[in-house]
């Protein structure tokens, strides 16, 4: 046998060779990976059968959110009317536009404030507040809901309410049957006559002032 | 006899080149498998954690009574208070 001869069977064997034990190394790998993606797969099941009602649950809690959002932004409408836009708009910051747009209205929303005089005052005459000091010279402040005034001008003092040794006027029966009417409950506009002091210096007893209890 | 050198030089360039281009794959080959290992711990952390999403339905169950006693004070505030 010639030495070229010998030596080309020689590579031939070598180059066998290499391609046996590489290619049974990258077998092996492969059976590797094969267990690992097998031993991984239900876990992704599970991942995937664990994730699937979250869609569900999450639609239906934002539905029940949007609902509560809806009749929320309904009663500020229904309340503070032109207010409303504002008063949302101070509670949550950049919300009072997309209220106006989702009730169909229009106009500049001017935020109210930590403190909303005008409510406040509707709830001073209905807890039997202090009347109103109106301004010198002026008459007594219009009912704030139907007037659209500015609010502070229907407020006592800054605008607060004071739940604290006020004198609870009672209120006249409501115009309505089971309707609270304000009109004639606020203290400037009728002189009711005074309710009864508070039980507890210091306290506010609304007892006596609130219609649908007397 | 010539020709046969020259094969000898192929056969050796072309078994160096083989041994280069088989240890890439058997090393790609390697790197995969931590890799999928790894998934398979990222997996079975994953599942572990998911198993507070049932805790959504309770939570769920409470925005639907938050929102019911929302409604009806709601409506006791439309009753009470005069509208604008």
């Amino acid at each position: 046998m010639e030495l070229p001869v010998a030596i080309i069977i020689l590579l031939i064997v070598l180059i066998v060779l290499a391609l046996a034990v590489f290619l049974l190394a990258t077998i092996a790998e492969l059976v590797k990976i094969n267990r690992g993606l097998a031993a991984a797969l239900p876990l992704v099941g599970e991942l995937v059968s664990k994730t699937a009602p979250v869609n569900g649950v999450l639609d239906a809690i934002n539905g029940t959110l949007v609902t509560g959002r809806d009749l929320l932004e309904g009663l500020a409408l229904k309340k503070a009317g032109p207010d409303g836009a504002g008063l949302v708009e101070s509670c949550f910051p950049g919300e009072g536009a997309k209220f106006l747009r989702r009730v169909g209205a229009s106009g500049a929303v001017l935020p109210i404030g930590e403190d909303y005089p005008r409510g406040a005052a509707i709830l001073n005459s209905l807890l039997g507040g202090t009347a109103p000091v109106p301004a010198a010279g002026s008459a007594p402040a219009p009912a704030p809901a139907a007037s659209g005034a500015s609010p502070s001008e229907a407020v006592p003092g800054d605008g607060r309410i004071s739940l604290r040794d006020t004198p609870a006027p009672a209120p006249q029966e409501p115009a309505e049957p089971g309707r609270l009417s304000a009109m004639g409950a606020r203290p400037w506009e009728s002189p009711a006559p005074a309710a009864e002091a508070p039980a507890e210096p210091g306290r506010l007893t609304a007892k006596g002032a609130r219609p649908w209890e007397r | 006899m010539t020709v046969l050198w020259i094969m000898v030089v192929v056969l050796v360039v072309a078994l160096l080149l083989l041994a280069k281009l088989l240890s890439g794959v058997l090393g790609a080959a390697r790197s995969i498998t931590p890799t999928v290992t790894a998934i398979g711990g990222v997996a079975a952390a994953g599942s572990k954690d998911l198993d507070a999403v049932i805790a959504l339905v309770t939570t769920q169950n409470y925005i639907s009574q938050v929102v019911a006693g929302l409604a009806n004070y709601g409506g006791s505030l439309d009753v009470a208070l005069p509208d604008a």
